[in-house]
């Protein structure tokens, strides 16, 4: 039934496609943290001038579909002359980066939904004792609440990054050649839309599955020294840059 | 029932157990904890499958036909320790359930019956409430109607009083040495798991005890309880009795 | 240019509005009855059932849902031609709703299996012992009582399957997002089209989260 010889041609293009996938992916994912973390705190924060917008705008980007974000982004902005005009334009001309800024600024919301319940779940009473220790704000925050609110994130931003990593597939939708982009021109030069898609989605099967298997080995060590809770702290703090710095 | 064994893995809960129960007669079965009594009562009317031996209820040989789990499981009714009353529905639909979708009754026909069993516990006028609403013990007589409303030939009851408080326990007790007053005039039989004397003494017409799977001990209430012929038997009494 | 807006667009709209929905809808409840008895199959099911169950959940998961669009989109294309033996064009709307009731069911079957598991077993043991059959018992007992478990999860699944909709544009559905791509062509104001796309989106999704949170409330009524 299943072509071989066709899966066998697409999938140079096909790989080519994946490389383009893994890009946008880790470049979305870099976006979306670097807001993010400002934005949760910017949720929890007391005054309602700082979680109020910062609501409202977790409110407005999950509630509309990403493939309109990324319309709004690549087709939308060029009919405002003032973004035409600026020097930004040639980077929102291009498919590419509105994919990443498209779905940066919808990760970021979705990110920074996860860090700020994390960060709610640190309990009252370490940072009380931080502070009585001397710690300033940030320094309370940096060596306490965020490496506690990174082990009780991980799993959800783990679903997160596979979400993304398949959300990529949006740029085809704008012209450019991901996964699915390359997948849907080889089938309209081969007309074999099983073959191909069949291989693209197993290509994405491969990402996904194997990178959620790493991330559910790496969570494991994180959490099996969990009883002393000085060596899991001390083992956290070089885990935190890794997410949000880069 | 003849050479009984049930297994949960390597571990033996029943271990051989031979027993008959006469129609019409009521029996309380006691014994210390783990030593299989739920696992016994459980395997009458098939919720617990057995590994060896037969097991006849009403005539009705339990292989593990689906027709004839269904057959006993129509005329065994079976009371809880935990109530088991279902939380999404009324205590009144928790009754009319089972004689509608198993005895094809009508709404109205299975409303009458359902009513007349809740007065016979004392609890018709709480029908339309949710059994979250309810006491534990008002639960407990409301879980005694709903089997009974299958009108069941042969009634199961495990610990129905363990789970409650103390100051519930004489009103559920009170219900179900009615049900035996009742049972004598119908002739329905009745298993019991009980640790109450004063309830074993007035309603039993045999005790048997239980221990480590096995039947250790059987013999009318007041022989039982005043001269046992096991040491294990008696060491059992001497800790529920102290 | 605002008589345009009124009659024709303002319509076009609405009648996107209209499609989405009812492709939310009627991929809501296949979906549902198929993840529910995906989820049965992954708890009660003989061992090679269970394990395909779990293969098709893990397969979704890992796959995009445009991917899974296509195929079934161009692959029944290709699938009904070879069959009958001439071309036959897939109608979009079945496509849509086929792809999004599959992907719903994948993740719904995980709600509902977590659901059922946490419903106590003694509640199965009662059903049985009044004599109710495993159907019946499950129907009657276990569903009524899982389906206020897993509303919390399924509410968060209903509303992403609205955005979802969206997707099937690519395949020239004209709902909502096709609708409005279409009008930003014809306009030339594609910002101005897209943002009230955007607005008419999050009402719908604004007002599925509002129901869901009373439903919750309303089906927790009797529970402590
Ligand atoms: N589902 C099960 N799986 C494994 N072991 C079980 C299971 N049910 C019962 N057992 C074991 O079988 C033995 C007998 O249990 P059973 O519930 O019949 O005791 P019991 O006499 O009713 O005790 P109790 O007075 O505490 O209710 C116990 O040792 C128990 O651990
Ligand atoms: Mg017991």
């Amino acid at each position: 039934m299943l072509e071989f010889s066709i899966m066998a041609d697409a999938l140079p293009s096909l790989l080519k496609g994946a490389g383009l996938t893994g890009r946008l992916a880790v470049l979305i994912l870099l976006l979306g943290m670097t807001i993010a973390v400002p934005l949760a705190y910017a949720r929890n924060a007391q005054s309602i001038w700082l979680h109020g917008p910062a609501k409202i705008y977790i409110l407005v980007v999950r509630g509309v579909p990403s493939l309109l974000q990324v319309f709004i982004v690549y087709y939308g902005l060029g009919q405002l002359s003032f973004v035409r005009s600026s020097v930004l334009w040639p980077v929102l001309r291009d498919p590419f980066w509105c994919v990443i800024i498209a779905l940066g600024l919808n990760s970021a919301a979705y990110t920074a939904e996860i860090v700020a319940g994390a960060l709610r779940m640190v309990p009252k009473g370490l940072l009380e004792a931080s502070q009585a220790l001397g710690l300033s704000w940030f320094q309370t925050q940096r060596k306490v609440a965020i490496p506690l609110a990174v082990r009780a994130a991980l799993p959800a931003y783990e679903s997160e990054i596979i979400l993304t990593i398949k959300a990529t597939s949006l740029a085809s939708t704008i012209t450019l050649l991901d996964l699915t982009g390359a997948a849907r021109l080889e089938v309209s030069n081969t007309f074999a839309p099983y073959e191909v898609f069949l291989t693209a989605g197993a290509i994405y099967f491969c990402i996904t599955t194997s990178l959620s298997w790493l991330l559910r080995r790496f969570e494991e060590r994180l959490s099996t020294d969990h009883r002393t809770g000085e060596r899991s702290a001390k083992k956290l703090q070089p885990v935190l840059p890794a997410l949000t710095n880069h | 029932m003849s050479a009984v064994t049930k297994l949960f893995g390597s571990f033996a809960a029943l271990n051989g157990i031979d027993l008959s129960v006469a129609r019409g007669e009521k029996v309380v079965v006691c014994g210390p904890s783990g030593s299989g009594k739920s696992t016994l009562i459980r395997c009458i009317n098939h919720i617990e499958k057995h590994d060896g031996g037969s097991i006849v209820v009403d005539g009705c040989i339990l292989d593990h036909k689906a027709a004839n789990v269904d057959r006993v499981r129509r005329e065994v009714g079976m009371v809880f320790q935990s109530f088991n009353l279902f939380p999404h529905m009324s205590v009144l639909a928790n009754c009319m359930l089972a004689p509608m979708l198993v005895r094809g009754l009508k709404a109205v026909e299975a409303e009458e019956v359902a009513i007349g069993f809740l007065r016979r516990v004392r609890i018709a006028d709480q029908a339309t409430k949710y059994p979250s609403q309810l006491s534990g013990g008002q639960q407990q007589r409301v879980a005694i109607a709903r089997a009974m409303c299958m009108r069941p030939k042969i009634m199961l009851l495990d610990e129905p009083t363990s789970a409650l408080d103390p100051e519930m326990v004489k009103e559920v007790l009170d219900t179900m040495m009615e049900l035996g007053a009742r049972a004598s005039v119908d002739g329905m039989t009745m298993i019991c798991v009980a640790h109450e004397m004063g309830f074993a003494r007035e309603v039993a017409d045999r005790v048997i005890f239980m221990d480590e799977g096995a039947i250790v001990e059987e013999g009318a209430p007041e022989q039982f309880f005043c001269q046992p012929k096991t040491q294990r038997a008696r060491n059992f009494l001497s800790r529920i009795l102290h | 240019m605002t008589a345009d807006w009124v009659s024709g667009y303002g319509l076009q709209l609405l009648w996107g509005v209209v499609t989405t929905l009812s492709v939310t809808l009627m991929a809501l409840i296949i979906g549902t009855v198929f993840g529910i008895s995906l989820g049965a199959v992954k708890i009660y099911g003989a061992k090679p059932f269970r394990y395909s169950a779990e293969v098709y959940t893990a397969l979704v998961r890992g796959v995009p849902d445009l991917i899974i669009i296509y195929l079934i989109y161009f692959g029944g294309t290709v699938a009904l031609t070879k069959l009958t033996g001439r071309y036959v064009d897939i109608n979009g709307f079945a496509a849509g709703v086929a792809s999004l009731a599959f992907i719903f069911a994948a993740y719904a079957s995980d709600i509902f299996r977590g659901a059922i598991k946490q419903v106590p077993r003694g509640q199965f043991d009662a059903a049985h012992a009044l004599g109710l059959s495993r159907r019946a018992a499950f129907l009657r007992i276990i569903l009524p009582q899982a389906w206020r478990l897993a509303l919390p999860g399924f509410g968060n699944l209903a509303i992403i399957l609205i955005k979802q909709t969206s997707l099937i544009s690519v395949i020239g559905l004209e709902e909502l997002l096709r609708a409005s791509s279409v009008i930003s062509g014809a306009t030339r104001q594609p910002f101005l089209v897209y943002s009230v796309t955007a607005i008419l989106y999050l009402i719908m999704t604004s007002f599925a989260s509002w129901g869901f949170r009373h439903a919750r409330i309303w089906s927790n009524r009797g529970f402590a």
